[in-house]
This record gives structure tokens, sequence and C-alpha cells, in this order.
């Protein structure tokens, strides 16, 4: 298990099975993606560059946006693929309630540099038709857990 | 009219140290094979997405009364399950379990372990219970109790060496199952010595 100490929020969470269940769609889903050239989770909004008091409310955002906009929108008819893209979401849907018990607490707050980072992302990701964004942020999970894997 | 083919009842799942079967009342139609196929959605789909229900890893047509689910709750959250019989072209109603399961309920029971001696070393093997399961082994010389020592095992099945032993001391051993994933533990298994025969040394 991965203790993730973001700002004075810290939550336990099993990344390496996330992983690892990204790993064995990771090929299929990036392999649909036709926005090869275009990039929704760029370094400038990493996780990591981010001041550790913005971390919580940055993930907070990027979890909901896969949860509201990722896995509902990505289509596929693949019983295996289905199956990991179910694990994932519940397994995000789990980090998520954790970090709202921070935001009950008062230890995930929002500042600038999390808000705007998280319109940057927002706005790449807008200027992809819906099915497509989901795509490419689909594709782009493992970006996010290396985020979430170096937000030490 | 062809009488509808009756929908499996009962449902219920019985799980213990992670390995989750869900078991139903079979339907029973006289010289007749009846199928079942299974479906689950997490809490994600419950909330999210509810029309969609995914088809059991090994249950997707199966012939016995109970499903092995343990590779499709794959995270800690409530899962609806659901069941239907299939027979040739006809299927039943589908049957949801009454309450939805959540992993962190189930069964952890006491660890096998075998305590033994490999020449002057305290060795211990524990069950192999899967990748979800570490152990937390605790073991002292039994006239210094108050001197317990204790060793994080990351797996079961293979033999692992505790301390060297004092000749003519027995030493006893205990150990408990974790699971991280759910964030619980079993009791602690019984106590076992083992002592190397010889003359003890003075305790200092």
């Amino acid at each position: 298990l991965k203790i993730l100490h973001l700002g004075s929020c810290v939550i336990v969470t099993n990344l390496q099975e996330i992983q690892s269940e990204f790993s064995e769609i990771r090929d299929s889903v990036q392999a649909s993606d036709k926005n090869i050239d275009f990039r929704i989770l760029r370094n400038t909004g990493s996780l990591q560059d981010t001041e550790p008091s913005d971390r919580c409310c940055l993930l907070r955002h990027l979890l909901r946006l896969y949860l509201d906009r990722v896995f509902k929108n990505y289509q596929t008819s693949d019983y295996h693929t289905l199956r990991k893209l179910s694990s994932l979401a519940n397994s995000f849907l789990t980090m998520k309630k954790d970090l709202q018990l921070c935001h009950a607490y008062m230890t995930c707050h929002c500042g600038e540099e999390a808000t705007e980072k998280y319109r940057q992302i927002l706005s790449h990701f807008e200027q992809l038709e819906p099915q497509a964004a989901a795509v490419k942020v689909l594709g782009e999970l493992d970006i996010l857990l290396r985020w979430m894997d170096e937000a030490e | 009219e062809v009488a509808a083919l009756p929908a499996p009842q009962n449902l219920s799942v019985h799980s213990t140290n992670m390995k989750h079967l869900l078991m139903w009342s079979p339907v029973v139609l006289a010289e007749e094979t009846v199928y079942y196929s299974v479906e689950y959605q997490g809490e994600y789909e419950s909330l999210y997405t509810s029309h969609i229900w995914i088809p059991s890893k090994w249950c997707s047509l199966t012939e016995g009364p109970e499903c092995d689910v343990s590779d499709d709750i794959t995270a800690t959250v409530p899962y609806n399950l659901r069941v239907r019989a299939i027979l040739g072209s006809q299927t039943s109603a589908w049957s949801i379990l009454e309450e939805p399961f959540n992993r962190n309920s189930t069964i952890l029971t006491l660890p096998g372990m075998k305590v033994s001696k490999d020449g002057f070393h305290l060795v211990i093997e524990l069950e192999d219970l899967g990748p979800q399961f570490e152990f937390l082994v605790v073991y002292w010389r039994k006239e210094l109790v108050t001197k317990e020592h204790d060793k994080v095992v990351r797996r079961g099945g293979i033999p692992v060496p505790l301390e060297t032993m004092e000749p003519g001391a027995p030493y006893c051993v205990k150990a408990q199952a974790l699971v991280k994933a759910i964030g619980r533990n079993s009791a602690f298994s019984q106590e076992e010595c083992v002592e190397v025969q010889g003359e003890a040394l003075p305790l200092m």
C-alpha cells in the first residue's frame, strides 16, 4: 500500500494494484487515441510540482474528472477492458471518498495554484470532443499514477 | 405456451480469507441441465452508470449453483451481484443479491503455520493465503516472555528463519494474518513451541 502525503491530508491507496490493473489495458487504450500530438495532463500541471498544501485539492479535482467524464464516456465492448475499467473506477471512488474526508476536516484547501492548474487541464480536456478526450485522458492514466507515486 | 424459466433464489455470499463465493439455490428441471450467468457492478457503476452490469470473469455461463467472484471484487466498495438461469434459448429474470457485498466483511481465519528448527534456527512456514496476505509473527524465548520479538512475513508458503536458538531453551511462536487492502487482521494463532536439545546456558 502507498501512503500519499498531500499536504496535511494523508491517504492510503493500493497504487501498485491500480498500476497493475491499468497496465493490462494501457496499450489498447492508447492505441485508440487518435490525437497523438496533444497532451491533456502536462508536466506543468503535475501533482509533485504543486505546493503540498494544494495537492489534495488538485488530486480531488482530477479524480472527479476521471469519475465523471472519463470512465463513463469510454466506450468498449471488450469485457476484459470493462472489468479493468470497473476496477480502476471503484479504486478511484475509494480514493475520492478518502479525500472527501480530508475536505470535511479542512485539510484539502483549494488554493490559487490548484485552481489554476486544474483550470488549464480542463481547458485542454475540453478542446477535444468528449469521447476523444475520455480516450486521451484514460491513456494518460499512467502519468497521473506517476504523479501520485512521486508526490512525496 | 412455454413456462417461464424460474429465477434462481436465496442468493448469498460466503467470503473467507478474501475468497468470495456467490451461492444460490439451483433451478431444478427434470432431465434438463440449467446453466447460470452472473454479473456484477461496483459502487462506481451503481452511482455513475447504473444501467451497466459486468459479466463475471469466471461465470458468464456456469453449471453449478455457485460462482467464485474473487477476481471480480477488486476494490473495497459495496458490489451488487445478480444471477439468472439459462436453458437453451430461454433465460430467467435476474435475481439480485439482497445486500451489496463489501470485501471488508470477509472472515479472516487463524493462519495455519508450521514451526520447526533447522539446526539452531527457529523457522516458521505460514499458510499461503494468496498475494493480499501478509503475516505478523511474534516469537519469544519461553522463560523470557516479556522479551517478545516480531517480524512481518510478506508471503506464506515459504520457510522463514526467525532466530538462532540457545540449546535446552524452548522458543514459542504465534502469528496473525494481515490484509492491508481492507485494513484488517485475523486473531493470533495458538502459540507453538520448539526446543533444541542440549544444556541450557544460564540466563545472564
